[in-house]
């Protein structure tokens, strides 16, 4: 059907030639390792919502695809009809510093759009892992969060509104292009998090933050990890308000040059504090004091100007893009913070070669297991999560196995008020059917 | 109503707790609008799952309901306007759970938003969003309305600190939306419930999230000799990159009416004082305060005052709080708005207000949160003298038009309800509204649960209003009315 004459000159009338059907063009553009029959670039939303609608009349299905780094989290799909990839629909299309407000074209890469607020000492407050590639659309829709969440709030709490267009062709704008707005539902919400199965994040409008004046980053180590959970915990409770925290078993912080070079110590926490100068020193003294006090028995002071390049290699450890995806499975655990230190164990004790990173601030741990040894229905570590409220994702599979690695859903998650959510937004099943959780 | 139904309401909840007189329906009539609707009963159940039944039993016989809280929202949204069952949260009043290693509190939707951090602050742990009208109303409605306050300029509204709720869906079945825990697996329908004015089910348990208490906090008083200067002042601030955790503003005309009952030690005759708090490690606040004060310097304010002390501080904020209250002395109406814009357009806004007021001939007084650019025009007239009311109406819709050409918002914190309602086209196009549209039926849109609220009639906007005010000057000031 996606190759008759029709339905091309229909395309083509949209989008003219920025689509591709030959298998070797569409390789590019792979998600999960398979190949689509078609890939779509649109330069604009409208042109997105028209090409979607074109190919939703023909019964295929869509994915979204904006850098690909994180196409390999189950389920896999047997095949794909048609990408559309986001990387033309691209720039900063607004920024007001003085509003603290931008407003950005989805597919534009979160390096590009960091490097344009910082001309004016500001940032898009998010240490969203893939930084040197990953999209904003992709970023949003994967609900990527970094650990910055502990100062600045989760990707949900920066995002303003949202122009998108759903598979039926309708683009409309959801929410405000102003920091405060109560008018109407807040549907754009629903789409963070959403894996493209909603509808298309054409356009983003996001808070952004001005860059603190000074950074200092605290990196102590810890003989085990119950006292460097009880540092976190501590820390988080406190009003040192610092800007971030990271933990990180040996494993994963071997991984890490500047880290290595504290002596491989059990668990290392790193504390990263930000603001005006005197400032960042209290809540520099002010860690490590709560981190001598649970046990830490060494710490490190990074400078100033060390400390952003420092934070990217972490930020992409933690969140596991420092991970060859073919070699390891990643499992994203959330807990209540203050059982951080349970949740390692119970993860320890079911996947004992696990490399460990976490945000102890927002009890998100992210388990690397290496694929060759990983059980992907551990008995015993789903029944720890559902006796707790722990909720478990897989982030990323082999290809090969892929397949086997579908973590337990949430006890009590209103699958019904899902389901209807999806069939309200795209009833036809014209974005990705089943890749989300419950196969919706 | 028939009288079958109204048993079976007390079957459910008590007899006790079934209100159907019409001397106790009319206590159920308000809310913090002026709109008004009687209900035809009304209902306080004492767990979720009686408000559970409650729902079934409305939607077996097509009664529409509606929860109310604490009855202080600003737009209608706990006006039963379709008559119907009222259920009120008064009874789910208890705070079930603190639990602070994880900084959460699991509450009923009753419990007035003051009492969390009143019961937390002994752990040194706060909750954030603290709308003025924090001592009395609850958080079921502070969900259902997504409220601000003061210090969520800095920090954050209602849905940045939730984790969770449990709620009775419009179909009467209770489900959790969230939890205990961030990024719950699925979509994010707690996201689409904050806010949504009560239109999409009735939160019987929230799970709010609880946040250290600063170490300190500066409060300082800029006194301007002109509204462009205090309003140039808020800009740069915040380009500096300070962001206080309040930065609010009023004109002379407020400051005025307030500084003759509250004796907050506002100045009569600046044309603008702004009020900035700055929070954080004791050992920083100085330094900030220190910056915010050279800011408004170089902006031409003749004076920047520091309160020495802790009675000094709460004269400022209550003399800010009652600014609305103090309305009554000036005029015997007033018709308040809820516009947003970006803030760095705040001068030109004041002055586009300003020409809206001499082209109506109307007073219109401006106490706001600058910060974030929510301006509360009152647009204050006489419901006695011949065309003021529908001047002042036509001069809201003005200021409403004027908010959204420049990328605004027609509510920051009030909510849509039925006063905004017919505002709604100004700002969304149809489409729009359709996905909206589309919202209302994932959760089951059986067309009873709290109707007619949020979307357009067929009538343009200002003409649903009946927002207009009449406050005496004694009452006005002695409650000092939630802004």
């Amino acid at each position: 059907m996606l190759a008759s004459t029709p339905f091309t000159i229909a395309l083509r009338d949209v989008l003219g030639e920025r689509f591709r059907v030959h298998p070797d063009d569409c390789a590019r553009s792979a998600v999960g390792g398979v190949v689509p029959k078609l890939v779509l670039s649109p330069r604009t939303l409208d042109e997105a919502a028209r090409a979607v609608k074109i190919i939703a009349g023909e019964h295929a299905s869509v994915v979204i695809r904006g850098a690909g780094t994180k196409s390999n989290r189950p389920p896999r799909r047997a095949e794909i009809d048609a990408v559309i990839d986001t990387s033309e629909l691209r720039g900063v299309l607004e920024h007001k510093p003085g509003d603290l407000t931008a407003t950005v074209a989805a597919g534009t890469p979160l390096q590009d759009l960091q490097f344009a607020l910082r001309r004016y000492g500001q940032f898009f407050p998010s240490d969203a892992p893939f930084a040197a590639s990953a999209s904003l659309g992709g970023t949003l829709a994967a609900n990527a969060n970094g650990a910055l969440r502990q100062r600045y709030g989760a990707l949900r709490d920066n995002v303003l509104g949202v122009r998108l267009a759903l598979s039926d062709g309708l683009v409309a704008f959801s929410g405000a292009k102003v920091v405060k707005s109560v008018a109407g539902y807040d549907t754009h919400k629903a789409f963070i998090g959403s894996r493209g199965t909603l509808g298309l994040i054409g356009e983003v409008t996001i808070k952004v933050a001005p860059l603190p004046a000074t950074q200092r980053l605290l990196v102590a180590s810890f003989a085990d990890c119950a006292s460097a959970c009880a540092a976190a915990t501590a820390i988080a409770g406190s009003p040192l308000f610092v800007m971030a925290m990271t933990l990180h078993d040996a494993g994963a912080a071997a991984r890490v040059p500047a880290l290595r070079a504290s002596g491989a110590p059990p668990w290392t926490l790193a504390v990263r504090c930000g603001g005006s100068r005197v400032a960042t020193v209290a809540q520099f003294d002010g860690a490590a004091a709560l981190c001598k006090e649970t046990g830490s028995d060494a710490l490190r002071d990074i400078p100033a100007e060390l400390v952003e390049p420092l934070w990217a290699d972490i930020a992409e450890l933690s969140a596991g893009a420092a991970y060859d995806p073919q070699s390891y499975v990643m499992a994203k655990f959330v807990a209540p913070p203050a059982q951080t230190h349970a949740l390692v164990g119970a993860v320890r004790t079911a996947w004992p070669e696990a490399q460990i990173s976490a945000h102890p601030y927002a009890g998100v741990l992210l388990a690397h297991i290496p694929a060759a040894s990983a059980s992907p229905q551990p008995g015993a570590l789903w029944h720890a999560c559902a006796d707790n409220q722990w909720t478990v994702e897989f982030l990323s599979a082999p290809y090969a196995r892929a397949q086997e690695f579908i973590a337990p859903l949430p006890a009590g998650l209103p699958m019904k008020v899902q389901r209807r959510l999806k069939a309200a937004l795209d009833p036809a099943g014209t974005f990705d059917a089943g890749g989300f959780i419950g196969g919706i | 109503m028939d009288a079958a139904f109204i048993k079976r309401l007390q079957v459910i909840v008590g007899a006790a707790h079934t209100l159907s007189a019409s001397a106790d329906l009319r206590n159920y009539q308000y809310d913090g609008s002026v709109d008004q609707a009687l209900p035809e009963v009304v209902v306080l159940p004492g767990s979720a799952s009686e408000v559970a039944a409650v729902v079934a039993a409305c939607n077996e016989r097509g009664y529409p309901f509606l929860a109310r809280g604490a009855g202080t929202g600003l737009s209608g949204g706990a006006v039963p306007e379709s008559g119907g069952v009222v259920i009120s949260t008064a009874r789910l009043h208890r705070i079930l759970e603190v639990d602070v290693a994880n900084r959460l509190a699991l509450v009923e939707p009753g419990v007035v938003n003051a009492e969390i951090t009143a019961a937390v602050k002994q752990h040194g742990l706060c909750f954030i969003p603290d709308p003025s009208s924090q001592a009395a109303c609850t958080i079921g409605g502070n969900i259902a309305e997504n409220s601000g306050g003061l210090h969520c300029l800095a920090y954050g509204v209602t849905t940045n600190h939730t984790l969770g709720v449990e709620v009775v869906t419009p179909e009467g079945e209770l489900v959790w939306l969230g939890g205990r825990t961030v990024d719950m697996p699925g979509y994010d329908l707690l996201g689409l419930f904050v806010g949504s004015e009560g239109t999409l089910g009735i939160a019987t348990k929230i799970v709010v999230k609880l946040t250290p208490i600063q170490e300190a906090a500066r409060t300082m008083l800029a006194v301007f000799d002109s509204v462009e200067d205090a309003s140039q002042s808020v800009s740069a601030i915040i380009a500096a990159g300070i962001i206080p955790g309040a930065l609010e503003m009023m004109d002379r005309t407020s400051t005025q009416a307030v500084e003759a009952f509250a004796h907050a030690g506002f100045p009569t005759d600046a044309e603008a004082i702004l009020i900035v708090e700055v929070d954080g490690m004791a050992v920083a606040v100085d330094e900030t305060a220190a910056d915010v004060r050279d800011v408004c310097r170089r902006n031409h304010a003749r004076e920047v005052r520091l309160a020495q002390t802790a009675d000094e501080r709460d004269r400022i904020w209550k003399g800010r709080k009652g600014a609305f209250g103090a309305m009554g002395r000036l005029s015997r109406n007033f018709y308040v708005q809820d516009g947003v814009i970006p803030r760095s357009l705040l001068p030109e806004m004041l002055r586009e207000i300003a020409a809206i007021s001499e082209r109506h001939g109307l007073r219109i007084c401006n106490v706001f949160h600058a910060g974030d650019g929510n301006l509360h025009p009152l647009i204050l007239f006489d419901e006695r003298k011949p065309g003021d009311v529908e001047r002042a109406v036509v001069a809201g819709e003005e200021i409403l038009r004027a908010c959204i050409e420049r990328g605004g918002s027609v509510s920051g914190e009030h909510g849509v309800g039925t006063e905004k309602r017919d505002c709604m086209a100004l700002q969304f196009s149809p489409r729009d509204l359709e996905l909206m549209s589309r919202i209302k039926l994932v959760f089951g849109n059986t067309g009873l649960c709290n109707p007619q609220k949020i979307f357009p009639t067929s009538r343009r906007c200002g003409e649903s209003s009946r927002r207009l005010h009449r406050l005496e000057p004694e009452v006005a000031a002695a409650a000092g009315p939630a802004f």
